[in-house]
């Protein structure tokens, strides 16, 4: 075992660092003491330093060697005129941390924060912050007494690890907090949706660039659209209004007005000035539902909207502006949109930056418990009626919502239509299990749609297919191919269903490798040591199938 | 394989040093475990690791577990070499340390030793290099070996920076010696050096000695030594007796009137005068490994430390030898190994 060697990086501080003479050593150096401690070995030191301190360089650099002669001094000088300015500091010491040739596997990385002036501390902190240097921080301190007792204190700080102090901590909370704000107080328990919603605080927080809800209808995008606007106004980096509008309610003249805005006497019957959508919405948050059925007029607007942050009302000779953040919905393929001409290409890249897949509900059975409560506190804030299941029917009614037979068509709009059914009904305000039994046989009814006749089975393939594994379907036919139908009949639908989707990832990507990264994404950023492509190849071979056999 | 609880006894550095030095000498492998266990800083600090790595060099070791903070070591010597070597400890840390661990497996080498050590000569925590000089080798040297030591320049804590040389004519085998007696007392002498620090603290420092002790001015020196890297003052008395000589050490510190730290030194010297035991609680901590490595020899001192006691029970892990410590009065404890 080799351990990895340690790498001190500092600047010259001129005052702290100063002393000339033999007094030198009796007072607190911290570029010297840090190498003094009997617990920390620094195997080489990076002592940045300006020209004009280069003796003074010189003599610290013999000193660190005297009194610690496991390390290597390497002296930089860094050009500073003003060690106050801060864009020449920052700008400075990017360009070291940016030219070094950190090697993170083999060297563990300390940045000395104590020295230097309090522009260059804030520089140093900001760019250990943001792994310019990939490195922990370091701080010390002067001895309680006398130098000839001890070198004094240090301390390391590791901004990434939440185990150091109560900031990260109170990061978490916050972070925690925007969080459970984003799903509306619903502990949700499906991970992958966990995880989106995690990754959507996060571009939240950063970014204003424009997001795209996709999923089904009644997935609940316009409520997170909503969550979004309110987690932002919360940080303070919204002051204006929340503008949500769909699509397909806007035709003709009447779209472009309603988003844009016009002058009076635009067209017949513009009787009076209107600001439009976009104007209500700066400084704020528009939410674009179903922006698939948006006009390619208005999305040729809308487009230069985004771009200039600048539009022309209708009927209007100057332009009007707005600062507005864009949210989109849709639950259409809007790539094929713009494959059949319906959708402009140069939107949607503008609109996809951050797009993020709303599950259905089915793919979040182990949600629907959750929220069921959300759905019954919704009833009792709407109609003051407090409402809840004896255990037999909350059993009954769970069992049904998260069973193949519950397709949940229209996912959340069914289950809150649900709930109010139920809610409504409840003899004093307690559903039994009749109630239950009745409304199941309801959401049945309702969802024996003709256009797509619903059995258990289908209802299995859909779950199949909302899944992005459509085992019933087409995969059904490749596995028969690959298998042959004997050995297929001997599989369980379970198992049919992932390895056609397997099947699929691994014909849409070049190498086996390739696959093998696609299929583990997530897994694999947790493990220290990856073989993808060897996970993927004994999986495959419990079928009796290799890479060779699927990619013909 | 030996193992060694490194949190009993002294329960510090000691024990490590110690059982380096007789694994190398005995080609027998140990671990240690629970290294410094109740100390602020557990585990393996700088200067315990440079004795490691410089025992491995010796003894062509495998080690593992060296790592700053670990508890536990494993140490597996192979063939010692003797031959030129060259240490530097790090944080003005005792260069003296350093060769104790080393020294026994080089004084029985095939080869004869040439040794540069680099870093602090003179800690208040670790045998002085005058101790070294004057009162240790020269026993050594009775038991068969040549070692000899020079002093290039001090080096004091904080600067460090300090330096001396050591050559090892090796013998097959230590002898025996036995210490019963100071005998006459043949040469005092008392001298106070100062490394960049004005020379009326040396001579302060001496007229509280000369006073105190009696002495004539013949055995006080001021000396002011050049090389040092940083500030430094030490007083070193010595008693040269015929069969031994004791070397009591008195360190200057910034913010502490000369006088007392003469003061200091003095009372110490006064208590080994006083005790007519011929050796003194450092040396008998040194005396007792190449003793044990001789296969016996005695000597009478003061009351044992418990440096003195762990050294005798990790002796007894590794060699087959009997180290009885009795004592004889009320001042004086006799010590006896016999194999």
């Amino acid at each position: 075992m080799t351990a990895k060697k340690t790498v001190l990086i500092g600047l010259l501080g001129p005052t702290l660092d100063e002393g000339a003479g033999h007094r030198r050593w009796e007072k607190w150096r911290p570029s010297v003491s840090l190498c003094q401690h009997e617990d920390l070995i620094v195997d080489r030191y990076e002592l940045l330093y300006q020209k004009r301190w280069t003796r003074l360089c010189e003599t610290l650099a013999r000193d660190v060697r005297d009194v610690s002669p496991e390390t290597e001094v390497r002296c930089t000088e860094v050009e500073l005129q003003d060690p106050w300015d801060f864009e020449e500091v920052y700008g400075a010491l990017h360009d070291f941390a940016h030219a070094y040739p950190f090697d993170p596997d083999e060297e563990d990385y300390l940045v000395h924060i104590t020295t230097g002036t309090h522009v260059a501390q804030i520089c140093l902190f900001l760019l250990t912050e943001s792994r310019a240097f990939p490195a922990r921080l370091v701080q010390s301190s002067p001895p309680k007494r006398s130098i000839i007792e001890s070198p004094g204190e240090y301390r390391i700080i590791d901004l990434d690890l939440s185990k150091y102090d109560r900031i990260a901590t109170r990061f978490r909370k916050e972070q925690a907090d925007e969080v459970s704000l984003l799903k509306s107080g619903i502990e949700t328990r499906n991970a992958a949706f966990n995880r989106m919603i995690e990754q959507i605080e996060r571009v939240a927080i950063h970014s204003e660039a424009p997001v795209l809800l996709m999923g089904p209808t009644g997935a609940g995008k316009s409520q997170l659209a909503r969550r979004i606007y309110e987690l932002k106004r919360a940080r303070r980096q919204f002051e204006g209004a929340f503008v949500e509008v769909n699509c397909a309610t806007l035709r003709g003249d009447a779209a472009m007005s309603a988003l844009f805005g016009h002058r009076k006497g635009a067209f017949t019957g513009a009787l009076q000035d209107r600001a439009g959508l976009l104007r209500a919405a700066d400084g704020g948050m528009l939410f674009l539902d179903e922006v698939g059925e948006l006009g390619l007029d208005e999305q040729a607007m809308l487009l230069r909207a985004l771009e200039e942050k600048r539009f022309l009302p209708m009927g209007a000779d100057e332009e009007a502006g707005s600062d507005f953040q864009l949210i989109c919905g849709t639950n259409r393929d809007l790539s094929a949109d713009v494959a059949a001409g319906r959708f402009r290409e140069d939107l949607l890249t503008r609109i996809n930056l951050w797009t993020f897949r709303l599950p259905g509900l089915r793919e979040r059975a182990e949600d629907i418990e959750p929220n069921l409560q959300y759905e019954l506190d919704g009833y009792a804030r709407t109609s003051g009626a407090h409402v809840t299941f004896n255990k037999e029917a909350r059993d009954r009614y769970l069992a049904f919502a998260t069973s193949p037979q519950a397709r949940w068509a229209a996912n959340f709009r069914d289950l809150d239509a649900s709930i109010t059914r139920m809610a409504t009904l409840a003899p004093g305000g307690r559903i039994n299990i009749e109630i239950v039994e009745e409304e199941l046989a309801r959401l049945l009814e309702s969802w024996r749609d003709p256009e797509s006749p619903a059995s258990g089975a289908a209802g299995a393939a859909g779950a199949a297919g909302a899944a992005g594994v459509d085992a019933a379907g087409d995969g059904e036919g490749e596995l028969g191919a690959l298998l042959g139908a004997e050995r297929l009949g001997g599989l369980d639908l379970f198992d049919r269903m992932q390895l056609a989707g397997v099947v699929r990832v691994c014909r849409r990507s070049r190498s086996l490798s390739d696959a093998g990264r696609a299929l583990f994404a997530t897994s694999r950023l947790r493990r220290s040591r990856t073989n993808d492509a060897d996970r993927l190849r004994k999986y495959l071979a419990r079928f009796g199938l290799d890479w060779k056999r699927i990619a013909d | 394989m030996i193992t060694i609880d490194g949190s009993f006894g002294e329960g510090g550095g000691q024990i490590l040093r110690t059982a380096l030095g007789l694994s190398l000498v005995t080609g027998k492998p140990f671990r240690i475990e629970k290294i410094r266990a109740g100390r602020k800083k557990p585990g393996l600090l700088r200067q315990h690791l440079t004795a490691v790595n410089a025992a491995a060099e010796v003894g062509r070791a495998g080690v593992r577990g060296a790592a700053l903070g670990s508890g536990e070591l494993v140490f597996e010597p192979g063939q010692v070499a003797g031959g030129r070597y060259r240490w530097a400890i790090g944080t003005a840390g005792s260069a003296t340390l350093v060769l104790q661990t080393v020294l026994p497996a080089l004084l029985t080498a095939r080869e004869p030793s040439s040794l540069k050590l680099e870093g602090g000569t003179h800690n208040p925590f670790a045998p002085p290099f005058d101790f070294l000089q004057k009162a240790f080798l020269p026993l050594v040297c009775r038991m068969g070996p040549k070692v000899e030591a020079t002093l290039v320049r001090p080096g004091f804590y904080p600067a460090g920076g300090g330096c001396f040389k050591v050559e090892v004519a090796p013998a097959e085998r230590l002898s025996r010696i036995d210490i019963p007696e100071r005998g006459e007392v043949r040469r005092r002498l008392a001298r106070a050096l100062v490394a960049n620090l004005p020379l009326h603290i040396a001579t302060r420092e001496l007229t509280v000695i000369g006073r105190k002790l009696n002495w004539p001015d013949e055995c006080l020196r001021a000396e002011p030594v050049e090389g040092s890297q940083g500030p430094g003052n030490i007083v070193v008395i010595e008693i040269e007796g015929e069969g031994v000589t004791e070397v009591v050490t008195g360190f200057g510190e910034k913010g502490v009137p000369a006088e007392s730290v003469a003061d200091a030194a003095v009372r110490e010297a006064r208590e080994y005068i006083a005790a007519g035991a011929p050796v003194g609680a450092h040396l008998a901590d040194q005396l007792l490994v190449p003793m044990a490595l001789a296969g016996g020899g005695s000597f009478r001192t003061a009351a044992p430390t418990r440096h003195t006691t762990t050294n005798a029970k990790i002796i007894g892990r590794f060699l087959d030898v009997a180290v009885r410590i009795e004592r004889e009065d009320s001042a004086t404890w006799k010590v006896a190994i016999s194999s």
